[in-house]
């Protein structure tokens, strides 16, 4: 699938026109076709006050923004974790968050309206994943930079169509051969769903589950048959069902309508547009100046409380799960973004299996790409500007900020790890993979039939986002997983069969079937009725106020507290104040002045690799010399990730992200002193400041 | 939960034991199946009482029996098996909690809750007791319905009396219930001091640390041994070989408090940390003692940098209000129904302030250790009155700095001798007797809050751990050790010794008064120990928590002896781009040359001194400071990451500097529900990983060998690990293991093989040396070096070394056997 710049040359278009001699480009992606592309370009290092950058060419594919640099790149050995698609200069489209102009030492946020105007000195793009790049255009030639300005302006900022998605053209060429990664359930077809409610019906009360799974799959696959008009036989569906469930579980069913208590996805966006702006810097000193009231300001964004909400409501579908015996409803107008990530939080605290990689890839699979949820809308992939019918909102990640808050507290309980998350939240934006390209299930296999006939060939394979071979080598994917997982172990197995029949009572809403139709809030009346006809006692205390959720859930939590922890069971998440953290890896990565080198938490994991490999030689020594009986005391181990074990001090913080940038400048030293260095600086000249600091090293 | 006896089994006895058992247990030592001190006896007792325990101790509740006593309150789980009787006395269990650190006792009943002073009464029973301590700790008791009403009741009752407001009348009587009994004034009077730190009482102590650090050209001198000189510092001090004590002592009146510029601690780079008080004014400055002023200030260095720390730093009363605001917000109170919702708790944490405070020392802790980087010079710390953050600057410098200052023993000695000897006025700033309010203070807190800020940020490169400074910051709270109850050394020693102020011991204070004993009249107080008898306050297992499980064998500085070789790899302008003699000022992270900074200089009678001196010296080499300390903020070369003795320069922005949960927020969770417990049974990896290591190293020597030695002591080894296991908190754990370890390897090895012998001789080292297979490790000499270790070596040895034998660390460091 790679190939180096000689190869990439071959499928380029003949209309293409290439400044640069293809051997200079970094690997590339062979199908990749290239727009535009300029030089030289200068970029900026992110701080500000050396004014430094590197020359290069700056390139824009149908896939990426790419930034060639004009040096030789230093030797590879930093690049642990190194993704195959996009390189670190490398912006995929679809990551592009916004991308402001300078004019005149202005800075203003470019719109679609804006190409005309007369091209800037500067380009600062923002990344989705939180990246910032500064782009001199100054030293171009005008009619150039303003060819680059606008060819990247117009591909990250217009509305485009689903069929432009960069996937497409990538299935179609990318060789047949991608896998798909036989490991993860990926809940498309009707085994998946038998073999999963195989693995979790124990008891009579999961009766009412299996019967709503196969209505739900079979709902899911009625939509997606290509006729979706019949709205009147969805609703019939609906009834049935639900009469089928109220008939089996009349007493047992609660109905929790995640509207009326969580914030709607409009307040998510934005309280997420307010924090992400903290970590978007376009130089040091915006940081600094940050910095003084930096919990105050964290706090006012609000991300952390909705964080914070959607876990403690999760914590009280539990409790009704677990400690009333009774089936929750869990409803939402669309039934496929709250309650995607309710439901999930759910699964995760009540099934280990969830907190393993392949369960969580399949739970992701069930509840998110199977239920539905609108990953395009929300992701906004394609830049639609009307928000009245897709509203942007960063649900999926809220879910996964959920998730790591949970990692955080209880990191042995779960299999992969917290650079695991990282990745699978910037995957959102990678345009390859089937898994957040599309609202609905039914729309993917639209889709994806209508572009294989265009094109003409036989069905497109598109990967799915859990083929990470696609985007890390073996190497880097050993990161995923956390090595202080706590394994379950063989014998326990027995012990626990008892308890765990109480899981999975839990029910979602497949949703995909009250997508269709056109007309709003369809499923808000339905709701209604619904709740009149089946005559749910509404959970009181869920209605009342604010304080008592808390109240009641503690009661909850005390009983589960006393129990001693088990990492194979329920498990629940703390709540209060200074529990809700900041999750530094994703949010801090790109900041070179926060990343501590040779610390943070990096620093034990690397002990702990080389505490790992030490004993797997050992051990592998004792065998050798085949006087290893096997110990029931004997710990059980995975390998550690390799790229760990052989470093030391020399890790930073962020590891395995911004490796490269370790020997950039990075002012550790305090903020008023660095502002009045500042000053000074400017006096001293360059040349000297550098000799200074080859100097002192 | 058997870790209080436990312990006992493996506390070692030191010197000879004069106690006669027998007597000790008619006196009742195990009452009740609670050991007691010698001359306790409990006042009451509740049966079927339930512990609720914090998630450090493993979360859930302990079923026993609770206790009050005169001097704690303490709490026996139901199987624990029955103490030692020959064990040494331990003052407080793994469950108990001492009287004099109770802050509040609060009852809770069916329906209500309250808190009961010593004149209020009860008019329900309670379910649940809960104690609020001064050191944020939250102990929560649950009565059983099984557990008699009346034991229920008396024992609050009990407890609500005898707990002892701080007063100055009350803390003696803690203080003689605790150690006033003879048994325990004979025990602590023979209990010899820990070898392995440096206490800095003597002058030896302070040769030793001039060897250790490398600094040539200072001397001790004992000018001040009868504290004529100044009441407040130390009996030695270390100021410039030229300067005689004759010309010494006209200095004193220089300045404040007569605390003169001192000699604190060499950089490997070759400059000196000084630190004074401020200057006297009014006062005539004659030429001789301008010349020894100098010499004092510059101390053999061409420059000087003045660090003023009086401006920029908190004062003591913003720290107590921070310290105030911050206990509020973090220990959740029942009692008090008013609590800080959840979604404000950050923006009321940043309200208190504590956490810039922090920070402010922090980076001026950075900025020194920046400064001293460059060698050449002496940079002298200025706070009116040297007993403040001139402590706290001073030892973080260090911390940052020396990694010797990172292990347990260093660390002592760092506090030995920048707080202790220095008169930080520990008394006062902590306030026992309530009768300083005006000046009370955490400023030692702060300390260790900076400390545990540099240890959150750099886990691998310190050997003391979490639970170390959590012992430290807990035991500040118990007034019952010499180290904090008192303000100054001279205090301390007339109140231990009473003796007249003249008389000295020729060895100094190395040893307690044996005789004070055998004195028929008792003196008015009891003998406080020192702090750093940890043996006294926690059982070897929790001890064993305050280093790391692994260590790394800590390699000598590998350049720069002293003077000797100066920084050639430095600059030559930096060393010639500043004129001899002058005098900066660091002050708001900013250089200056104020004319009137040191004040002989300013005034124009002294004017003929060094005249040329004066001339603005700041034009070409205030930049070049500058660009320094802003150097100094990038990592260096790729090599120098390998370097142990990097300097660790904390971060400090907002994300950086975090709250210290597991001290601040520990109490809180019995007022908010929402915490985790830990599974009891597993231990921190890093420690299973580590014990695992040695056993399979032991296994391969055995066999290697081919025959199975020592297998029972193997097997007891394990046991004791096994122990471990209880007092896990989820930081380091060390196993207790170490010393066995080696011992039965180098007992097995006296009839082994030659592979065997490499398997000895790697295991001093535990974990960090390599197993014969993995020879590519050995060429990876410095990467490993994140394993830190503190070579178990007695004193003396831990100086600088040349540097040919940094390039072999792994063999550098002596054997431990």
């Amino acid at each position: 699938m790679l190939s180096l710049g000689g190869g990439g040359a071959k499928s380029t278009k003949p209309s293409f026109v290439s400044y640069v001699t293809p051997e200079v480009l970094s690997p590339r992606l062979d199908w990749e076709d290239f727009d535009e592309e300029r030089n030289p370009v200068l970029k900026h290092t992110q701080d500000d006050l050396s004014q430094r950058g590197i020359f290069g060419t700056l390139l824009c594919t149908n896939f990426r923004v790419s930034f060639v640099s004009d040096e030789t790149p230093l030797e590879e050995m930093t690049q642990h974790f190194k993704n195959k698609l996009y390189g670190e200069n490398d912006i995929p489209l679809m990551c592009v968050d916004n991308i402001y102009g300078v004019y005149d030492e202005k800075k203003k946020l470019i719109t679609k309206g804006m190409l005309k105007n007369k091209c800037p000195s500067k380009m600062i793009i923002h990344c989705k994943d939180l990246r910032v790049f500064q782009f001199c255009l100054t030293y171009t030639k005008e009619e150039d930079a303003k060819k680059i300005f606008q060819g990247i302006a117009h591909h990250c900022l217009e509305p485009k169509s689903l069929k432009c998605v960069f996937a497409f053209s990538y299935a179609a060429s990318s060789s047949p051969e991608v896998q798909r990664s036989q490991r993860t359930v990926m809940f498309d077809s009707k085994e998946d769903w038998t073999q999963e409610m195989k693995r979790t019906k124990a008891n009579l009360r999961i009766v009412g589950y299996n019967f709503w799974m196969k209505y739900g799959c079979a709902m899911f696959k009625a939509s997606t048959l290509p006729v979706p008009q019949e709205d009147g036989l969805m609703q019939g569906y609906m009834e049935r069902m639900l009469h089928a469930v109220a008939h089996t579980h009349l007493y047992s069913l609660k109905l929790e309508d995640l509207s009326e208590t969580l914030p709607t996805i409009q307040d998510i966006q934005q309280s997420y547009n307010k924090f992400k702006q903290f970590f978007l810097i376009d130089n040091s000193t915006d940081f600094w100046v940050s910095d003084v009231k930096w919990f105050s300001t964290l706090e006012n964004t609000g991300w952390l409380d909705i964080i914070r909400q959607c876990l403690q409501k999760a914590v009280e579908v539990v409790e009704c799960l677990e400690k009333e015996n009774t089936n929750v409803l869990i409803m939402e107008e669309e039934g496929s973004d709250l309650c995607c990530v309710i439901s999930s939080l759910v699964q995760i605290m009540l099934d280990p299996h969830f907190r393993t990689l392949t369960g969580f890839q399949g739970l992701v699979q069930k509840e998110w790409v199977a239920g539905c949820h609108a990953f395009l809308d929300r992701c906004n992939h394609l830049y639609q500007k009307d928000k009245e019918c897709h509203s942007p909102s960063p649900v999926f990640l809220l879910f996964l900020e959920c998730v790591w808050q949970m990692v955080q507290q209880h990191s042995p309980a779960f299999q992969f790890s917290e650079t695991y998350l990282t990745v699978l939240s910037d995957s959102i934006h990678v345009p390859i993979f089937s898994t957040f390209l599309f609202n609905s299930a039914y729309q993917r296999e639209s889709t994806m039939k209508a572009e294989a006939q265009h094109l003409q060939r036989g069905p497109l394979n598109c990967p799915a986002v859990w083929d990470w071979s696609v985007q890390f080598d073996c190497k880097a994917q050993e990161l995923f997983i956390n090595p202080l997982y706590a394994d379950k172990l063989k014998q326990d197995k027995a012990i626990r069969k008892v308890p765990r029949a109480k899981h999975q009572r839990q029910l979602s809403l497949p949703s995909s079937a009250f997508k269709t139709p056109p007309k709003k809030g369809f499923f808000k009346d339905e709701t209604e009725s619904l709740k009149k006809m089946l005559r749910v006692k509404r959970i009181s205390r869920w209605m009342a106020s604010p304080d008592s959720p808390a109240a009641a859930t503690r009661e909850f939590y005390e009983t589960w507290q006393r129990r001693p922890l088990d990492y194979h069971g329920l498990l629940l998440p703390c709540l209060d104040g200074p529990a809700m953290r900041l999750w530094m890896q994703r949010y801090l990565r790109w900041i070179p002045e926060v990343q501590i080198l040779g610390g943070g938490p990096v620093a034990i994991t690397s002990m702990l690799a080389e505490l790992l490999s030490q004993v797997q030689d050992l051990r592998r020594e004792l065998d050798m010399r085949s006087c290893w009986e096997t110990e029931a005391e004997s710990l059980q181990l995975r390998p550690g990730p390799l790229a760990l074990t052989r470093t030391s001090l020399r890790l930073s913080s962020s590891f395995p992200f911004a490796s490269n940038r370790n020997w950039t400048f990075k002012p550790a030293i305090p903020t008023s002193l660095l502002q009045s260095l500042m000053v000074t600086d400017r006096l001293a000249s360059q040349e000297d400041e550098t000799n200074e600091v080859i100097s002192l090293v | 939960c058997t870790i209080g006896s436990a312990g006992l089994l493996q506390i070692r006895h030191f010197g000879e034991r004069i106690m006669n058992q027998s007597g000790l247990h008619a006196r009742g030592r195990d009452m009740f199946g609670l050991c007691c001190l010698p001359g306790e006896c409990v006042l009451q007792r509740a049966v079927l009482v339930r512990k609720k325990l914090s998630p450090k101790e493993g979360g859930g509740w302990l079923s026993g029996t609770l206790f009050c006593t005169h001097f704690r309150v303490a709490f026996v789980p139901q199987d624990s098996p029955r103490a030692d009787d020959n064990a040494d006395p331990v003052l407080l269990g793994d469950h108990d909690v001492a009287l004099a650190s109770i802050e509040k006792v609060v009852a809770v009943g069916p329906s209500r809750t309250k808190l009961v002073t010593p004149n209020s009464s009860l008019k329900f029973t309670p379910e649940e007791l809960v104690l609020y301590c001064r050191d944020l700790q939250v102990l929560c008791f649950l009565f059983d319905r099984l557990t008699p009403d009346t034991q229920a009741v008396e024992i609050t009752y009990t407890i609500a009396k005898t707990y002892q407001p701080l007063k100055p009348g009350t803390i003696l009587s803690f203080q003689n219930a605790a150690l006033g009994s003879i048994e325990m004034k004979q025990f602590l009077s023979n209990r010899r001091r820990d070898p392995g730190m440096n206490w800095f009482e003597s002058s030896a102590d302070w040769e030793q640390e001039l060897e250790r650090t490398g600094a040539t050209g200072w001397r001790v001198s004992s000018v001040n041994d009868r504290f004529e000189m100044s009441t407040s510092l130390s009996r030695f001090n270390v100021v410039p070989q030229k300067v005689l004590d004759t010309e010494l002592k006209k200095t004193f009146a220089h300045f404040n408090e007569g605390r003169i510029p001192r000699w604190c601690w060499r950089h490997p780079r070759g400059s000196d940390l000084l630190r004074m008080a401020s200057f006297q004014n009014n006062i005539y400055h004659e030429k001789d003692d301008i010349r020894n002023l100098e010499l004092i200030l510059f101390g053999g260095q061409p420059q000087c940098v003045v660090v003023d720390l009086g401006e920029e730093m908190p004062s003591p009363a913003d720290l107590q209000l921070a310290h105030t605001r911050l206990r509020a917000l973090c220990l959740g109170d029942i009692s008090s129904s008013v609590s800080v919702p959840d979604d404000k708790w950050l923006s009321t944490l940043e309200g208190t302030h504590w956490l810039d405070y922090i920070r402010c020392c922090l980076r001026k802790a950075a900025e020194v250790a920046c400064l001293l980087r460059r060698g050449h010079l002496t940079v002298v710390l200025q706070e009116s009155e040297d007993r403040d953050m001139n402590c706290v600057v001073s030892s973080l410098v260090q911390v940052m700095c020396d990694p010797h200052c990172r292990t347990v023993a260093g660390f002592q000695g760092l506090v030995q001798k920048e707080w202790v000897m220095a008169g930080h006025r520990f008394l006062s700033r902590i306030n026992y007797h309530r009768d300083s309010d005006k000046e009370e203070a955490p400023i030692f807190l702060l300390f260790l809050d900076c400390v545990w800020q540099l240890w959150a940020q750099f886990p691998a490169r310190f050997q003391l751990t979490e639970n170390y400074l959590l012992a430290l910051h807990d035991s500040l709270h118990l007034p019952l050790f010499s180290t904090f109850l008192a303000n100054c050394q001279r205090e301390r020693c007339r109140r231990s010794q009473h003796l007249p102020q003249s008389y000295t011991p020729v060895n100094g204070l190395r040893e307690l008064p044996r005789g004070s004993a055998e004195e028929p009249v008792d003196p008015p107080y009891p003998p406080y120990p020192p702090v750093w008898d940890w043996s006294l306050q926690y059982s070897g297992q929790r001890r064993a928590l305050f280093s790391q499980p692994v260590c790394q064998p800590c390699s000598p500085v590998p350049v720069l002896n002293g003077n000797l070789n100066t920084n050639t790899n430095m600059e030559p302008n930096w060393v010639s781009d500043g004129v001899p003699g002058s005098v900066f000022l660091l002050s708001r992270s900013s250089f200056s040359c104020p004319s009137n900074l040191l004040p002989w200089r300013s005034g124009s009678g002294s004017g003929s001194y060094r005249k040329s001196h004066r001339r603005a010296p700041s034009s070409e080499s205030l930049p070049a400071l500058e660009r320094l300390i802003k150097a100094c903020g990038q990592p260096d070369a790729p090599q120098d990451f390998h370097d142990p003795h990097q300097p660790l320069i904390p971060l400090l922005l907002g994300p950086c500097i975090r709250i210290w949960r597991n001290c601040y927020l520990r109490g809180a969770l019995h007022a908010q529900a929402f915490t985790h417990p830990m599974s009891s049974n597993s231990r921190h990896p890093v420690e299973r990983l580590a014990s695992e290591v040695e056993h399979l190293r032991e296994r391969l020597a055995q066999a290697s060998t081919g025959r199975p030695s020592n297998r029972k002591r193997h097997e007891h080894r394990r046991l004791d690990s096994n122990l471990n296991q209880n007092a896990n908190n989820g930081t380091f754990l060390f196993s207790s293991s170490s010393s066995s370890s080696s011992s039965s390897s180098s007992s097995s090895s006296s009839s082994s093989s030659s592979s065997s012998r490499t398997s000895q001789q790697e295991s001093p080292c535990r974990v960090s040396g390599r197993p014969p297979t993995a020879p590519r490790y050995r060429d990876g000499g410095g990467k490993h070096t994140f394993l830190f270790g503190h070579q178990g070596e007695p004193q003396g040895s831990q100086r600088y070394a040349p540097s040919p034998s940094a390039k072999l660390p792994k063999n550098s460091g002596p054997q431990l056997n």
